[in-house]
C-alpha cells in the first residue's frame, strides 16, 4: 500500500500579489508624489500672494485707512509676523488636519469649504457630464461621414462655441432663457435639499456656460482623431476586412483607440475648468469655491486661499490618477504591467 | 435634412434677434427718478436686493458694527438689522436733507460744539427682548471706537467722555468742537446698536454672522459676501413697520448680471449701478424705476504740489485750463451728472459754494502755459473702476491737445495707497467731500497737510478746514468752506469736475425712501430706509 501524501498547498498571500499589481503600484506612487506637489503649490501660492501689493488689513480697511489703522489691524490678524513664520504655522496646522480660521471672517476653514465645494463640484460635474454626453455622439456622427452635413454643422457650431468666451456665453444664455423666455433663473442657487428639479434649474445655465465650449472642443478633438484612425490605421482595415459594419468599426475599434486622447485632454482640462468656474460663479451668484477663492484673493486671506489651492491640487492629482487608471481599463497591456 | 438645418438657423436667428432686442439701448437722460413708483404702501411680501460684489455686496468680516471693516459699504444691511439711532432723510427730490432721530428721540450738540447729548426713545427692545437703553449705547460706543474700520468716528474724547446720564440719555464730551458729529452718524458704526446681551451670550465670532439688533428685520441666514436673508422683526418699535415680511440681500458680480437678474424677475432692486449705458437702458425700460441719487462728492484732480511739476503754480493752471469737464459730462455721461467747481455737489449740505474767477477751460491759455513751461509731462492715476477709467482717458485726450504729455494708470486699491504713501505721485483723479464736508473722512482727507492722501501742504487751508469742522453756526461754516474753496481755486490746487452719484433700480411695484426717492449719498451709496420700503404686488 502506497500512501501518498499530498504536497502542502502553498500559502496564499494576498499582500505580495497586490504589491506586484502595477495598478496598485501606480496608485501608491501617485499618492506619494502628491505630497511634494501639495507642498510646492501651497508654498508657491503663498509666495505669489505675498508679492501682490497690500495685505488683508489694507484690503479690508480700504483707501481711506490711515497707516495707524492698517497697523492696528495687521497686529490683530497676526500679519506683523514674517511671511515664512506665517506659512510654517499654517503648514503645521494643515498637516494635523487643521486648516486654520479665515483671517477675514474668523470662520474655521473646515466649516467654510465643504458647502462651497459641493456647489463647485456639482457645477463641474454637470458641465463635464453634459459636454461629454453630447460631444461623443456628435463626434461619432461627424466622423462617420467626414464633410457630411452633420460634420459641417458640428464644425460650424464648434467654431462658434470655441470663439465665444464663457462669460459672454453666460450673459447671452441668461438673456435668452431667463430674461427672454423666463424658463430658468438668472442667478442664485438652490441646494439639493430643496428638491432635484429646484437644484437643477439653478445649475443648468451655469453648467451650460461652461459645458458648451467644452462640448465644442471635445467634439472637434474626438472627431479629428476618429477620422485619422478610420483613414490610416491597419487595425481598421483588418476590422473592415473581417466584414464588420462601418458603425461597429467606428464605435468598437476606432472610438476605443481615440478615447485615450480624449481622456488625456479631459484630465488636463479639469484644472482649467475649476479656474473657469470663478467667473461663472460670480455671474450667476453661485456660492461656490471659485467665488470664495476670488473673494479671498481680493482680501488677501491667505489661509482660505491656501486651503482652496490644496483642494484644487488634490483634484488635479486625483484626476490624473483616474486618467491613468482608465488607461489600464482600456488597455490590458497596461493593466498587466507589460510595455 | 436641409429643411431641418434651415429651421435650426431660423431658430438661432430668432434667439439672437430676441437677445438684440432685449439689449437694445434707449435714451432718456437727466437725473432724478424715472419710471413710476408704486402707489400706497402695502404690508407683506418679500424683496431681493442685489448688491455689487465689488462694494456693498461684500461683507467678509460679518455685520457686527464693531468688527465689520467694510461698514461704510454695508450701510443698507446695517440699517435693516439695527435700524439706526439717526437717519438721513430728505424730500422725495432729495432737497431739505437732514439728519433726524430714529431710535434716538433727539441729538443735541452744545453751542461750543464740545458736548453731544443723545436722548433715546422709550420702550425700544432688541429682538432678543432686552432693552435698547443708555447703557447699551455706551457699551456699543466703547466697542465701536476700538473698531478697525474707517467707518468709526474720529471723536477726540475727553477723559471718561462717554457717560450714561439717565436710563435713556447718553452724553459725549469732546476735547475739540465737533460740528459735524450728528451729520456723521448715519454713515458711522456708532449709529448701529447691537444687543450687548446677545453679543455676550453668542460670542463675537458667532455674533458677527447672526447679529442681533433692534432694527426692522432679524437675521435668518447670513452667507458672508453672498446672501443675507432677513425676516420681519415682529416687535419693531415703529407701529405697522416694516412693510416687508422678508428682505434678502444678494451679492452679484457687477452691473450687467444685476440688470439681467432684475429683468428676469430674480430680484426686485439693485443699489449703486454706475455703468452709464445700462442706466440708459434701464431708463427706457418701462418696468423699472431708475433713481439717480443727488451727488455729494465730485471728482477732483489732485495735484501733488510737493514735487515737480505741480510745485509750480503755472503747471497747475495749465491743467485747469486744459480740462473741460463739461465736455466729459456731456460726451460720456449725457449730462446725467452735474459739474462742480467745489468740493461739494447739489446733494451736499453746503452746496453751492460760490467761487470767484474759477480758472475755467481755455485751450489757448493752456497751450501758452505749457509753452512757457517748456513742456509738461504728467502721470495721471486713478482707482480702477468703470467711471474713473473713462474720465482719465478723456482727460488724457484733452490734455494732449494742449501739448501736455500724459501717461495714465488705473490702479488697484493697494497700489493706489502705495502711490500716495510714497509721495511720488503727480496727479490723481479722486472724489472729494461728503454730504457734510467734515463728516466721515471728509474733505480734509484730500486737502489737509496731515493727510497721507493729500498733495497739499498749506497752513491757511488747514486752518480754514479745521475751523469749519469746529463751528456749530451753519452760516459761519458755509462761509469758512467758501473761503477754503476759493483758496483752492486761487492757488490752482485741484480742479473739480463731474459730481457722479450712484443709481438705484427697482422694479415696478417696489418703492421706498432712498430706493425710489432721492436722498443724498452719505458716503458712496444712499442710505435706504428699509423699514419703509414696500411692494404693492408682493
Amino acid at each position: 500500500m502506497t500512501v501518498t501524501t499530498a504536497a502542502p498547498r502553498p500559502r496564499v498571500s494576498r499582500g505580495p500579489a497586490l504589491a506586484h499589481s502595477p495598478v496598485l503600484r501606480l496608485v501608491v506612487k501617485r499618492l506619494l508624489m502628491a505630497i511634494p506637489i501639495l507642498l510646492g503649490v501651497t508654498a508657491l501660492a503663498f509666495w505669489v500672494l505675498s508679492l501682490i501689493p497690500g495685505n488683508a488689513a489694507q484690503q479690508l480697511l480700504g483707501p481711506e485707512a490711515t497707516p495707524e489703522q492698517v497697523h492696528q489691524l495687521e497686529q490683530q490678524l497676526g500679519l506683523d509676523k514674517p511671511g515664512i513664520v506665517r506659512y510654517l504655522d499654517w503648514l503645521k496646522g494643515a498637516v494635523h488636519g487643521d486648516f486654520g480660521k479665515s483671517l477675514v471672517s474668523g470662520q474655521p476653514v473646515s466649516e467654510l469649504l465643504p458647502g462651497r465645494l459641493a456647489v463647485t463640484g456639482e457645477l463641474v460635474f454637470l458641465a463635464f457630464f453634459v459636454s461629454l454626453a453630447v460631444a461623443i455622439p456628435v463626434a461619432l456622427l461627424a466622423a462617420r461621414r467626414p464633410n457630411g452635413v452633420v460634420d459641417r454643422l458640428s464644425m460650424m457650431i464648434g467654431t462658434a462655441g470655441l470663439s465665444v468666451a464663457n462669460y459672454v456665453l453666460a450673459l447671452v444664455l441668461v438673456l435668452i432663457f431667463a430674461v427672454g423666455l423666463g424658463w430658468l433663473p438668472a442667478i442664485g442657487y438652490e441646494p439639493l435639499s430643496s428638491g432635484l428639479w429646484a437644484n437643477l434649474k439653478t445649475m443648468i445655465l451655469p453648467s451650460a456656460a461652461i459645458g458648451i465650449p467644452l462640448f465644442c472642443f471635445y467634439g472637434r478633438f474626438l472627431r479629428s482623431d476618429l477620422v485619422d484612425q478610420m483613414q490610416g490605421e491597419d487595425y481598421i482595415t483588418t476590422a473592415q476586412a473581417k466584414g464588420l459594419g462601418p458603425w461597429q468599426v467606428l464605435v468598437r475599434h476606432a472610438f476605443r483607440n481615440s478615447s485615450f486622447g480624449l481622456i488625456t485632454v479631459v484630465g488636463l482640462n479639469l484644472g482649467t475648468l475649476i479656474g473657469g468656474t470663478v467667473i461663472i460663479e460670480q455671474i450667476f451668484a453661485l456660492p461656490g469655491l471659485g467665488q470664495l477663492l476670488l473673494q479671498s484673493i481680493n482680501t488677501r486671506d491667505f489661509v482660505v486661499v491656501l486651503a482652496a489651492v490644496v483642494i484644487f491640487a488634490v483634484v488635479a492629482v486625483l484626476a490624473n490618477l483616474i486618467v491613468d487608471l482608465l488607461y489600464a481599463v482600456l488597455d490590458p497591456r497596461i493593466r498587466y504591467g507589460s510595455h | 435634412m436641409r429643411q431641418r438645418i434651415i429651421s435650426q438657423r431660423i431658430c438661432m436667428a430668432l434667439l439672437l434677434a430676441t437677445s438684440l432686442v432685449l439689449t437694445a439701448c434707449g435714451g432718456d437722460s437727466g437725473s432724478g427718478s424715472s419710471g413710476n413708483s408704486s402707489g400706497k404702501p402695502v404690508k407683506g411680501g418679500s424683496l431681493t436686493v442685489l448688491e455689487d460684489t465689488a462694494f456693498a455686496g461684500s461683507w467678509p468680516t460679518g455685520l457686527d458694527p464693531a468688527t465689520n471693516t467694510t461698514g461704510g459699504a454695508n450701510i443698507s444691511m446695517e440699517q435693516a438689522i439695527y435700524g439706526g439711532l439717526f437717519l438721513l432723510r430728505a424730500d422725495d427730490d432729495g432737497s431739505n436733507a437732514k439728519v433726524e432721530g430714529n431710535q434716538a428721540e433727539s441729538g443735541t450738540l452744545s453751542d461750543d460744539g464740545l458736548t453731544l447729548t443723545v436722548k433715546l426713545r422709550d420702550g425700544i427692545k432688541f429682538s432678543d427682548g432686552t432693552p435698547l437703553d443708555a447703557q447699551a449705547v455706551v457699551d456699543n460706543w466703547n466697542r465701536d471706537l476700538q473698531a478697525p474700520c474707517t467707518c468709526k468716528p474720529t471723536w477726540q474724547l475727553a477723559p471718561d467722555g462717554i457717560k450714561v446720564v439717565d436710563p435713556l440719555t447718553v452724553s459725549v464730551t469732546f476735547t475739540q468742537p465737533n460740528a459735524a458729529v450728528l451729520a456723521s452718524f448715519p454713515a458711522s458704526n456708532v449709529n448701529w446698536i447691537v444687543s450687548p446681551t446677545a453679543l455676550q451670550q453668542m460670542g463675537e465670532d458667532a455674533f458677527k454672522i447672526k447679529p442681533v439688533g433692534a432694527g426692522p428685520f432679524i437675521v435668518q441666514d447670513n452667507q458672508l459676501s453672498s446672501t443675507l436673508t432677513l425676516t420681519r422683526n415682529p416687535d419693531y418699535f415703529k407701529e405697522g413697520l416694516p412693510y416687508l415680511d422678508k428682505l434678502t440681500f444678494q451679492s452679484i458680480g457687477g452691473d450687467q448680471p444685476a440688470y439681467q437678474a432684475l429683468q428676469a424677475g430674480q430680484a426686485q432692486a439693485y443699489e449703486g449701478m454706475n455703468t452709464t449705458p445700462l442706466i440708459e437702458q434701464a431708463q427706457s425700460n418701462g418696468n423699472l424705476t431708475v433713481t439717480i441719487q443727488p451727488a455729494t462728492s465730485p471728482y477732483n484732480i489732485q495735484l501733488n504740489t510737493k514735487i515737480a511739476p505741480f510745485n509750480d503754480e503755472k503747471a497747475r493752471e495749465a491743467i485747469y485750463r486744459a480740462t473741460d469737464f463739461d465736455a466729459i459730462a456731456k460726451g460720456l455721461f449725457k449730462d446725467k451728472y452735474p459739474v462742480s467747481q467745489s468740493f461739494t455737489a447739489p446733494g451736499g449740505l453746503f452746496y453751492p459754494l460760490e467761487v470767484k474767477d474759477y480758472p475755467e477751460f481755455d485751450l489757448d491759455k493752456a497751450k501758452q502755459l505749457v509753452q512757457e513751461l517748456g513742456g509738461l509731462t504728467v502721470n495721471l492715476g486713478t482707482i480702477s473702476n468703470y467711471v474713473a477709467k473713462q474720465i482719465i482717458t478723456a482727460l488724457q485726450t484733452q490734455w494732449e491737445k494742449a501739448g501736455i504729455k500724459v501717461t495714465t494708470n488705473d490702479l488697484q486699491l493697494s497700489a493706489l495707497v502705495q502711490q500716495f504713501q510714497s509721495g511720488q505721485w503727480q496727479a490723481m483723479l479722486q472724489t472729494a467731500g461728503a454730504w457734510d464736508p467734515a463728516a466721515g473722512v471728509g474733505v480734509s482727507f484730500r486737502y489737509s497737510s496731515k493727510s497721507p492722501f493729500s498733495g497739499i501742504a498749506d497752513p491757511d487751508l488747514d486752518t480754514l478746514l479745521a475751523q469749519a469742522a469746529g463751528t456749530t453756526d451753519m452760516d459761519k461754516r458755509k462761509d469758512l468752506y467758501t473761503q477754503a474753496n476759493q483758496l483752492i481755486a486761487d492757488k490752482r490746487y485741484s480742479p473739480f469736475g463731474l459730481a457722479f452719484a450712484p443709481t438705484n433700480l427697482a422694479v415696478q411695484g417696489v418703492a421706498g425712501p432712498g430706493l425710489t426717492t432721492q436722498i443724498p449719498a452719505i458716503l458712496v451709496n444712499t442710505g435706504v430706509i428699509w423699514d419703509e420700503v414696500y411692494r404693492s404686488n408682493g
